[in-house]
């Protein structure tokens, strides 16, 4: 039973998660959301600052509610990329640290693939091969894992924005704030999904041949702010729901396909987005329907967090991968491909 | 006996010791800017290697470009807590200039952006808090200045300041992040046809006789949304600002940016700017251009800072005797 501690700070949150193979036994989150509200966006430089102040309380913190010291770790992880550069640095650094005074193996993982691993959390059931669908604020992907920690294939991925950017540009166009994801699934919650009926972007039989399991949200931006410039009176709630509708319907329909016509009767979604009730709720229905076993996280593990890491970290201890080597580089923009380091 | 294990990364080189009371069992350096992450962990593998046991870190705290700066403390932090002990911040100048001999000196580091890091030291002892300052303004001093690259923060030295010294406990950071809050009870949404009477009236009030018509503002918005993008800010319910951008064939063209006199210098413009940019790379544009009014230009320092340069000027562009300045900020 590998006891393996997880650090994740790619973007904003400053997480530690510890994990006993499966189990998870702390995840702690530290979160500099607040201070970049007020500039619209995260601002790396800030988020990289918080991450440094909360890093030693955050781990003090991780192990206490574990119940268990550094010297009882068997691994470090650490999300090695993709992410903002500078708040990437702040976690491998610490993780390196951690890892040399421990004289402890050290794995840079996949923060993308880290999302997927976190299903691995508190249940034994069989997860690959399986379809993923990765939706966050930086990526819409469709996969196919063989393997998680060895063999995962890009099926398709966004030609343009991704789906939680474009929940961040709509909600800011409609003055609802940041991060847009959480305030136009609550908007939605009032308001009829069928209003409007905004496009589903590379879904037409031309755009099916060569872009069959990819996106494209910016087409569907656009519809909704001409919308808006052309409505003077429209109804806030019903264009957050029948945008929210359209980028859901597309993820899932795109999925299930990939599935079918991969033989594959499982579907993983993960990332920031699958916190979205809408998509968990439009995905059940249709999973059941179409005879596809469906697993998304609970809420609370969809976001970023270091559980998800150390899930990942204790799949590549237990599947036998060789730890990374020390000084690794942290990459930005890390592709899917590289799962550990 | 106290082993002491030393770190800085507060300047172009990453460093590493391992003093065991009073005695250096390991010191080096590598240099290279952009490589603290991956050489620190290698440096500290190899001073293990003399001796496992760890007594203290110490850690120089800048001042230093942010990230590299934070590879050090972030790992010295973490390795203390690990090894279950104390980690020490000292003043990563100190370091420096405790090999130099000296009565009045400054040591000086390389900030970027054509400043530096400094603090001013007699005999040894360091007389101003660490600030940064443009070299030509540090110059002007006529104190004798080391620089980074003849001197670097001596790892050794940051042991002994560790037991000695005056301990630091924050990163010294002195700029702060380059961020601006967004103007407070100030909401940005798409410009539509309803705000032009308000507009048509700033308009004339901003620029008088060649100010646009509703007409113009209207034959653009047909662009919109493929092709223009019309911002408004409102405050209190009011118009007070508004701006454009206009695309074709690889050029994103700002067509104004304009905000009432009472809103001026609150970062409304620069939100506006800073959407423009945004839509135009979105649009995939390789260049933005934009003209200003010569002697009409107070937003040009604000252009600069977004990368924005001056490529020529045009005379008689706004009417007879009005010249634009034509400025370009390269997308690629």
């Amino acid at each position: 039973m590998a006891l393996v501690l997880g650090i994740e700070t790619s973007c904003d949150e400053t997480a530690v998660g510890i994990v006993s193979d499966r189990k998870l036994l702390a995840n702690v989150i530290s979160s500099s959301v607040e201070q970049h509200a007020r500039f619209g966006g995260v601002v790396p430089e800030v988020a990289s600052r918080a991450h440094l102040e909360a890093m030693q309380q955050v781990i003090k913190q991780a192990l206490k509610d574990a119940s268990v010291t550094l010297k009882d770790i068997d691994a470090i992880a650490v999300t090695a990329g993709p992410g903002l550069i500078g708040a990437l640095l702040v976690g491998v650094s610490s993780a390196s640290g951690l890892a040399l005074a421990l004289d402890k193996p050290l794995y840079g993982v996949n923060h993308l693939s880290a999302h997927i691993a976190v299903n691995r959390l508190d249940n034994d059931v069989k997860m690959s091969p399986t379809i993923a669908l990765l939706v966050s604020g930086g990526h819409s992907s469709i996969l196919q894992v063989n393997n998680l920690a060895k063999d995962v294939i890009v099926k398709g991925a966004t030609i343009d924005d991704a789906a939680g950017e474009a929940f961040d540009k709509i909600a800011r166009i409609m003055g609802l704030g940041f991060p847009g994801g959480p305030v136009i699934d609550k908007a939605s919650n009032d308001g009829n999904k069928d209003a409007i009926n905004f496009p589903r972007g590379l879904t037409q039989s031309i755009d099916l041949e060569k872009y069959r399991y990819d996106f494209s949200f910016s087409g569907l931006k656009t519809a909704v702010s001409r919308y808006l410039q052309q409505t003077p009176n429209y109804k806030k709630s019903d264009v957050a729901a029948s945008f929210q509708e359209a980028v859901v319907d597309v993820l899932i329909s795109k999925s299930l396909s990939a599935c079918k016509e991969s033989g594959i009767d499982r579907l993983v979604i993960a990332g920031g987005v699958a916190a979205n009730s809408r998509l968990r709720e439009l995905a059940k229905q249709r999973c059941e329907v179409s005879k596809v076993e469906l697993r998304i996280p609970p809420i609370g593990l969809c976001t970023d967090n270091g559980a998800m890491v150390a899930a990942l970290g204790s799949l590549a201890v237990s599947e036998g991968v060789s730890p990374s080597q020390m000084g690794i580089s942290a990459d930005s923009a890390a592709s899917i491909a590289q799962v550990i380091w | 006996m106290s082993t002491i294990l030393s770190i800085d990364t507060s300047t172009s080189q990453t460093s590493v010791a391992l003093v065991k009371d009073g005695k250096v069992l390991f010191s080096k350096n590598h240099n290279d800017a952009l490589a603290h992450g991956e050489v620190l962990p290698k440096l500290v593998a190899q001073a293990l290697e003399k001796n496992r046991g760890i007594d203290l870190v110490a850690v120089g705290m800048g001042p230093g470009p942010f990230t590299g700066l934070r590879v050090g403390i972030a790992f010295a932090q973490s390795f203390a807590q690990a090894a279950g002990v104390s980690c020490v911040g000292v003043c990563s100048l100190d370091a420096m200039a405790a090999n130099i001999n000296e009565g009045e000196f400054i040591v000086s580091t390389d900030a970027r952006r054509k400043e530096r890091y400094w603090a001013r030291y007699e005999n040894g002892k360091r007389v101003s808090e660490p600030a940064v300052s443009r070299t030509l303004e540090l110059e002007k001093l006529g104190i004798k200045i080391f620089n980074e690259g003849d001197y670097y923060p001596d790892p050794v030295a940051i042991a002994a300041l560790a037991l000695s010294g005056e301990k630091v406990l924050q990163p010294i950071y002195i700029r702060k992040p380059d961020a601006y809050p967004l103007p407070e009870g100030v909401k940005f949404r798409v410009m539509t046809a309803l705000d032009l009477v308000v507009a048509s009236a700033i308009e004339k009030e901003v620029y008088g006789k060649t100010a646009w018509s509703s007409a113009q503002f209207k034959e653009e918005f047909a662009k919109a949304p493929k092709d223009a993008y019309y911002l408004a800010a409102e405050a209190e319910g009011e118009l007070i600002a508004y701006a454009g951008i206009f695309y074709v064939a690889d050029v994103a063209d700002v067509h104004t940016i304009t905000v009432v006199e009472k809103y001026r210098r609150k970062g409304v413009g620069r939100e506006l700017l800073k959407r423009l940019i945004d839509w135009a790379r979105v649009k995939k544009a390789d260049v933005i251009m934009l003209e200003m009014r010569l002697g009409n230009d107070s937003a040009r320092p604000l252009y600069e800072q977004y990368g924005f340069i001056e490529v020529s000027k045009r005379e008689n562009y706004y009417g007879p005797g009005l010249t634009a300045v034509v400025m370009r900020k390269e997308l690629k």
